[in-house]
């Protein structure tokens, strides 16, 4: 789908635009541009209805709660900044899931995006059946989040799952892997991984972007396969990279799913797989501490926009916008 | 900020509604009945006979349209929390003993004291639906926890049934490791389970009670010697190791090591001795605890299986408590649901059922008549109780996997127990 399109904007010459009137202001609304701006406003409505009371409510809504000591079961009383103050100071579990997912996120979106460049530039060498392979390695990007998959998972490396099988085979003898501490979150982050598809078309889109004019002139330079990587592929894939990392790092670092079902909801063995949004679902309705649970979703927000923030400023350092320089 | 709070709760419960598929809208129908929502969790059948006992009820009853609010037990308390937060609590609450404070405690809970007629219930047993001296819970039923033997796998080891009065915590895993050794590899002499009421019971054999003022008051000496004995039947292959352990921990009653007659011994609660017996097609026998060496007591305990309770907020409150009156005192009732929810705590219903139980149930009858003298009350948990499992289960995990030291983890397990109750 995304590549496909990028062909078409590749093969069409930019169309010359019509240049915009710039400076001297909007013309002046008229009757009939007024009732069309109404009818848009009506048709959005339903949307913002939703939007502000599912969406933008809850959120100030949790924002409030945060402060507060509120169990759900009874109202909500203020408690300023206690909530924050005793995730910081007094709650090991709090920096046990912080660790758990920085792990996870550390480990896992490097891999995923690096084996998902790999195998778009493997497709992106004209294979045959490109668009078969192509749907094939994506499926597991609409899949992986599912409740079936880390059910799925759960056996796969469960004492008497289909990895134990092949070591016996091989006269070793494996343990349950998501229930050993030690292997636990290994087996979240290949889950993770095995989820490449994604990141991998867009990959392909950005590879098929690259003039093949500059290819020839580097092997025309003498450049090799790898040179040729180095010098063409990567600096101009920098924004694609770019890109794919930051949705990636705010992705994982919400993942929740996987360790819910994986771990039956514990984030266990020992908090082995305790991701901050398990923790924060169970302190929320497990713990009847819904203010705490809301005051751990605004750290995570501020973790993720300081991740993110992080990303862009250094971004200025290693991505190559072609028509920047 | 009220009101913001209140449209995002107005958002919360719109969409419970929208997932329970219950938004039937008000209480009050036009038919003139009575609606009485009433929440539960629980398998397909006890869904198909707690129907039953309802439409019985509302025939008796045509004035009240008793609405079932069904939900499997994993997110059970998750959608009830949310529906006591948007002011939709059900009418009758299906509740557990550690939940009582928690809800009890934060004036969830109709009093329920003098409302219900409790004078045929076991008084020992209607004291664990008490809060504070007012009777918000009224008993389901009662269960008991203790080792449940497979006689089919034990007697292909060529062991003999020990004599439970006598036995003790080296006994039972001298005999666990002699199970195993009997067998091909693929047998166990025992499952084990870290269930906090499995700590308190052996807590008790020393004296200790598991809630004490206010504080937790288990020493670590106990919980160390407690994981000790794990150790021990880990390390003696007794039993499977701990990954192996907590797989077979999660797949559920069916799959378990009893169940699947690859184990001969195991720490269970009496109501699943009928469908331990079902999936294992063997014969199965209820013991005593074993004991600590010299201890006076084997720690046992009756536990009420499940609580009814009424919401502080219903609008009908004298057909609430009619409905928990009925499913208590009703002997047409409890003929339906039999010992679904326990052991009924009613004399005159009990003796109207027994026949009627399935042998199973008759076995765990006859269990508890025979040691009702030993047994002790269960403690109504303090609020945060309903932490406390988790707590127990998480640091066991941590020793016996090898990731902490039982020094530690004793001291860790007790700081946030002690701090689950505090709050």
């Amino acid at each position: 789908m995304v590549d496909s399109l990028s062909l078409k904007s590749e093969v069409a010459a930019p169309a010359p635009a019509p240049a915009p009137k710039r400076g001297r202001g909007r013309p002046r609304p008229t009757v009939r541009s007024r009732r069309e701006a109404w009818t848009a406003h009506l048709f959005l409505a339903p949307w913002f209805l939703g939007l502000f009371l599912i969406t933008v409510g809850p959120i100030v809504a949790s924002l409030y709660l945060s402060f507060t000591d509120y169990s759900l079961l009874d109202e909500a009383k203020w408690v300023g900044l206690d909530n924050y103050v005793k995730m910081f100071t007094e709650d090991p579990r709090f920096w046990a899931s912080l660790k758990v997912t920085t792990i996870y996120v550390v480990v896992s979106v490097p891999l995923q995006l690096g084996f998902a460049l790999a195998l778009a530039l493997l497709l992106d060498r004209g294979l045959r059946g490109l668009s078969f392979y192509r749907s094939i390695y994506y499926l597991p990007s609409l899949l992986g989040g599912s409740v079936a998959i880390a059910i799925l998972w759960r056996k796969i490396f469960g004492a008497d799952g289909l990895v134990n099988a092949v070591l016996a085979l091989f006269g070793i003898q494996g343990t349950s892997y998501v229930n050993n501490p030690d292997t636990a979150l290994g087996t979240l982050i290949l889950l993770h991984v095995w989820t490449f598809g994604a990141p991998m078309v867009i990959f392909l889109a950005g590879l098929r972007q690259i003039p093949s004019s500059y290819y020839e002139a580097a092997s025309i330079d003498g450049a090799g396969a790898v040179q040729q990587f180095r010098s063409v592929t990567l600096p101009l894939l920098t924004p694609i990279i770019f890109f794919n990392l930051v949705l990636e790092v705010i992705k994982s670092f919400q993942s929740f799913t996987q360790s819910f079902i994986v771990s039956n909801g514990t984030g266990g063995p020992s908090d082995s797989t305790l991701f901050y949004t398990l923790y924060l679902y169970s302190k929320g309705f497990k713990e009847y501490e819904m203010g705490y649970a809301s005051a751990m979703a605004w750290v995570l927000v501020i973790i993720i926009a300081g991740l993110t923030g992080v990303n862009f400023l250094a971004s200025k350092y290693w991505v190559f916008y072609g028509d920047s320089k | 900020m009220r009101s913001l709070k209140t449209a995002a709760l107005l958002a919360a419960a719109a969409m419970t509604l929208a997932a329970c598929g219950s938004g039937d809208g008000g209480t009050a129908e036009g038919d003139g009945k009575v609606k009485l929502r009433f929440s539960y969790w629980g398998s397909d059948a006890r869904q198909k006979l707690t129907e039953q006992a309802i439409a019985a009820f509302e025939k008796k009853n045509p004035t009240i349209d008793v609405v079932g609010e069904f939900s499997d037990w994993p997110s059970y308390y998750e959608s009830l929390a949310t529906k006591v937060a948007a002011n939709d609590a059900p009418d009758v609450m299906t509740l557990e003993i550690r939940g009582l404070a928690e809800y009890a405690g934060r004036g969830a809970l109709a009093d329920l004291t003098g409302k219900v007629n409790v004078a045929d219930l076991d008084q020992q047993v209607l004291s664990t639906g008490s809060f504070g001296g007012k009777q918000y819970a009224i008993p389901t039923g009662v269960n008991v926890m203790g080792v449940i033997v497979n006689k089919a796998v034990l007697d292909k080891a060529g062991e003999e049934l020990p004599d439970d009065k006598t036995w003790t915590w080296d006994d039972y895993i001298k005999l666990s490791e002699k199970i195993t050794k009997a067998g091909d590899g693929s047998t166990f002499g025992t499952e084990y389970t870290f269930n906090q009421v499995y700590l308190s019971m052996f807590a008790a054999q020393r004296g200790e009670k598991f809630y004490n003022n206010g504080k937790i008051g288990v020493t670590p000496e106990t919980i160390k010697a407690w994981w000790a004995n794990f150790d021990q039947l880990i390390k003696t292959k007794g039993s499977p190791d701990a990954a192996k352990m907590a797989e077979i921990a999660a797949a559920g009653v069916e799959q378990s090591l009893i169940g699947t007659n690859k184990g001969a011994l195991g720490m269970w609660w009496s109501n699943q001795l009928g469908t331990l017996s079902k999936v294992s097609g063997s014969e199965l026998t209820m013991l005593r605890l074993p004991k600590a060496e010299g201890a006076s007591t084997h720690g046992m305990f009756l536990q009420p299986a499940m609580h009814w309770t009424a919401s502080s907020k219903t609008e009908h409150p004298a057909e609430a408590q009619k409905f928990i009156d009925y499913l208590v005192n009703d002997p047409e009732a409890a003929g339906i649901l039999l010992s679904d929810r326990g052991l009924p705590i009613n004399s005159k219903v009990l003796a109207t059922v027994k026949d009627k139980l399935p042998p199973a149930d008759q076995q765990v009858l006859a269990f508890v008549d025979s040691i009702k003298s030993e047994l002790a009350t269960a403690e109504v948990p303090p609020k945060g109780g309903s932490k406390m499992e988790d707590i127990v289960r998480r640091y066991s995990e941590a020793v016996t996997s090898g990731q902490q030291s039982a020094d530690d983890a004793a001291t860790e397990l007790l700081n946030a127990a002690n701090a689950a109750i505090a709050g």
